[in-house]
């Protein structure tokens, strides 16, 4: 059965004239890390809030059609049921940091306590999400004298604490150096591989091809096209959409080497393979 | 970081009493004197958090409470003693300035429970980690909400400084001058105060979507990380207190009756 | 020409602990990223260079004048800073009002203050919004202001604060093309930033801060040589040159089309 099945989802935020969701369906599986791209004001945000239910109970606005995870309706749920099945990290580390703890560990215990976990489990439940993320030895810190990159893994394991099945991470990177968002897309994989639905959006297109087993190509508050990474970023018209493909497809196009199922690599290793390939068939 | 918590972890026996504990003691200081009506009861609640504060080895940080209490004092004593409505005895007479003895004894009194206000909530606020201090609240059935208003005021403010600093920052760099005479400083004051306004209320929306999605408003009991140590110890001096006041009470209700 | 001259510049906030520590760097008319990890000293030299703070010790020099006398809003009318968040210095109710501000402040008056407005505002592409709201607008669209209103006060000096942060492939492309304006322009154009492709592709030199001190400062395609110390510097290659690299070609290519031309000439 599927993660999560969205049927036909329009959405319009008060006040605004324009549809933020135009007629939006598609369904994920469980365990797969789905990026989404697009370019500014394509819906992108709007789309990960309607599946943690701030669309539309938070924003209240305008609602049709179905979000359906698992077997809970969203729209017919609310962001505390929901919120222990599906946790949403952003782009400001900053913001997301309660700001009424004093250390990292109390941080994270936020949301169990509010969800009501036992003492004894919610212990178990910091160390667990810590560990994962690398974050023990700021256990006793401050949260707010962390750096970009930590305060953002704090924030990741204060959801991971509170053991979601699925994790919506919107631009989790934008605000990190190299180095604090190379932490957080390794921390995202390894997610990942214990078996978390992993949806997320992000500008470094790159990194999106590297990492995602599917890619949602949004527009003006419509889904273009929903499918593997390479299919996506070979499209023709592309840059109708406001995106460019990863400088590796970019440089494949030019050279026009296309894969076996004749799309264009997305990664680096893809395409030095492709590359090399075709350097020892020039020399012979 | 900067941090505006007037508490600071010193081992004291103080640190390790429940926070309910200390909040009974301020009711105890508080009423007994008002059940009782005898100002000497004031006087001895005023030497207890004198001893308290001292013992725990907080009396440096509450000096600048003292200053601020001695110029709450000092102008009640000059106010009354010269203008207070009920003034007939002159007592002392300093030029042209005349202290009436009336006026003194109310100044007296106001200096009393000024003190004894801000000396029985100094034991509270110096030796309670704020966030145990809510927690409390939260356990004795205060809203969640409004214990994380209180919490997150003590962090949320020195990040607002900085935030300002920033702007302060942005516009000078545009040019704008914002040191010289009363004018210039009026006209930089709108620059500076409505980007601090605009983005916090950008920050507080995002901060409002990441407390939701962390359970804030769930229905369910909430659970507490750190454990309330109600120790036998609490107790014992909860019991105390209470009888304190309760004597207290009857021993005015019998006097009252004879 | 325009230039920038730090000598011996040393920064600190707290006694023994250097932010910046014995900087010495000219800037001069080439387009210069400086790139370094978070708490490198990036942001604080950009400080010292608008006056905003003063150093411990050391000397900067705007064209042959140091910048020790002279006040902020002085300073004003040589160097245009953009700050990474729009939202910090936005505050007017018309995108035309808040762009005028800096020029007025510098004491152009109002008709002039006005043309430089709308000729900014065309030059970053947002003629259209002169009349709106800032607060209406989307965020990128609100940095697109920012930098404007800094364009607005013409000043032979431009630095900017990570451009292309959060923004899109289609801002990202706007802000290249200002940024080549510019130099065009003969204006001196430093920025820092975190990305290193728009590095790669749109300035000549690089200098690489690392715990406050110069690590690196060369045309951008010799820093990028050096990976050992990038590596030290916690910083990755561009991913033109990662692949260029990889194959061991005899160039480093940065862009496509350098790549593209390299592949060809193996």
């Amino acid at each position: 059965m599927s993660k999560i099945t969205v049927t036909n989802l329009k959405y319009k935020y008060p006040h605004r004239d324009n549809l933020a969701l135009n007629n939006i369906s598609f369904e994920i599986q469980p365990g797969e890390f789905i990026g989404i791209v697009g370019e500014n004001n394509s819906g992108k945000s709007t789309l990960c809030q309607s599946i943690i239910g701030l669309v539309p109970h938070f924003y209240k606005g305008g609602y049709g059609g179905s979000v359906i995870i698992d077997d809970i309706e969203v729209y017919k749920s609310d962001i505390s049921t929901l919120c222990k099945k599906v946790g949403l990290i952003f782009q400001n580390p900053f913001n997301q940091v309660t700001g009424s703890k004093e250390t990292v560990f109390e941080e994270i215990a936020f949301g169990l306590e509010n969800i009501g976990i036992p003492r004894d489990e919610m212990i178990e439940r910091i160390n667990f999400s810590m560990k994962l993320l690398d974050i023990e030895q700021y256990k006793d810190r401050n949260p707010f004298d962390l750096s970009g990159g930590q305060m953002q893994r704090v924030a990741i394991a204060s959801i991971i604490a509170m053991k979601p099945e699925i994790i919506i991470l919107d631009e989790p990177t934008s605000q990190l150096d190299p180095a604090g968002s190379e932490e957080v897309f390794q921390a995202v994989t390894k997610l990942s591989n214990e078996g978390i639905t992993i949806i997320m959006v992000e500008h470094k297109i790159e990194k999106i091809a590297a990492y995602c087993d599917k890619v949602m190509l949004m527009h003006k508050g419509e889904l273009i096209k929903f499918d593997t990474p390479s299919e996506v970023f070979s499209l023709d018209n592309l840059s109708d959409y406001g995106i460019n493909p990863p400088i590796f497809t970019s440089i494949c196009k030019k050279l026009n080497l296309r894969k076996d199922d004749n799309n264009y690599p997305v990664t680096i290793e893809e395409t030095l393979q492709l590359l090399k390939k075709e350097r020892s068939y020039e020399q012979n | 970081m900067k941090s505006i918590t007037l508490y600071e972890y010193k081992n004291s026996f103080l640190n390790h009493i429940d926070p309910f504990c200390k909040l009974l003691y301020i009711l105890a200081a508080l009423s007994i004197p008002l059940i009782l009506g005898v100002s000497v009861t004031k006087l001895i609640f005023i030497a207890i958090s004198i001893f308290l504060i001292i013992s725990n080895k907080v009396f440096k940080k509450v000096i600048p409470l003292f200053t601020f209490s001695a110029i709450i004092i000092l102008t009640a004593i000059i106010i009354q003693g010269l203008f207070y409505s009920n003034n007939k005895h002159i007592i002392l007479q300093l030029g042209p300035l005349k202290f009436y003895k009336e006026g003194l004894l109310f100044a007296y009194h106001i200096a009393l429970n000024v003190l004894n206000i801000l000396l029985s909530f100094a034991v509270l606020i110096f030796t309670t980690k704020p966030t145990d201090l809510i927690d409390s609240f939260v356990r004795v059935g205060f809203s969640p909400r409004f214990g994380y208003v209180l919490s997150s005021v003590f962090q949320i403010i020195p990040q607002m400084s900085e935030t300002m600093s920033t702007i302060s920052d942005a516009q000078k760099s545009r040019g704008m001058e914002s040191e010289g005479n009363l004018f210039t400083r009026i006209k930089a004051f709108f620059p500076l105060i409505s980007p601090v306004i605009t983005s916090s209320l950008i920050n507080t929306r995002e901060r409002a979507i990441a407390l939701e999605v962390r359970g804030f408003n769930s229905t369910t009991k909430k659970t507490f990380l750190n454990q309330q140590t109600r120790t036998r110890k609490d107790k014992i001096i909860n019991i105390i207190l209470l009888l304190l006041i309760i004597l207290s009470s009857i021993w005015r209700i019998i006097t009252c009756l004879k | 020409m325009n230039k920038i001259k730090v000598e011996n510049l040393s920064f600190s906030y707290t006694p023994n602990d250097l932010v910046l520590s014995n900087i010495n760097i000219t800037f001069d008319n080439r387009t210069t990223a400086i790139i370094g990890q978070n708490g490198a000293g990036k942001t604080t030299l950009v400080k010292l260079l608008k006056g905003l703070i003063k150093p411990i010790s050391g000397d900067i020099q705007i064209n042959g004048t140091s910048i020790s006398s002279q006040s902020v809003a002085s300073l004003a009318k040589q160097i245009g800073l953009v700050f990474q968040n729009p939202d910090d210095q936005i505050f007017k109710q018309t995108v035309l009002d808040e762009v005028m501000f800096g020029p007025l402040n510098i004491g152009i008056n109002e008709v002039e203050a006005k043309n430089a407005a709308i000729e900014a505002l065309s030059l970053v592409g947002m003629s259209k919004h002169e009349n709106s709201n800032p607060y209406d607008l989307g965020l990128s669209e609100r940095k697109l202001i920012a930098i404007a209103s800094i364009l607005s006060m013409n000043t032979p000096i431009i630095i900017f604060d990570e451009p292309t942060i959060a923004q899109d492939f289609i801002s990202k492309e706007k802000i290249k093309n200002i940024i080549r304006y510019l130099q065009f322009q003969g204006k001196l154009v430093l920025t820092i930033i975190h990305d290193m492709d728009f590095v790669a592709e749109c300035f000549e030199r690089t200098i690489v801060l690392c715990k406050g001190s110069v690590l690196i400062d060369d045309e951008t395609k010799k820093v990028f040589q050096n990976v050992d110390l990038l590596k030290e510097a916690h910083l990755e290659l561009p991913h033109v040159a990662r692949l260029s690299k990889e194959l061991a070609l005899k160039n480093l290519s940065l862009t496509i089309d350098d790549f593209i031309t390299d592949w060809f000439n193996y």
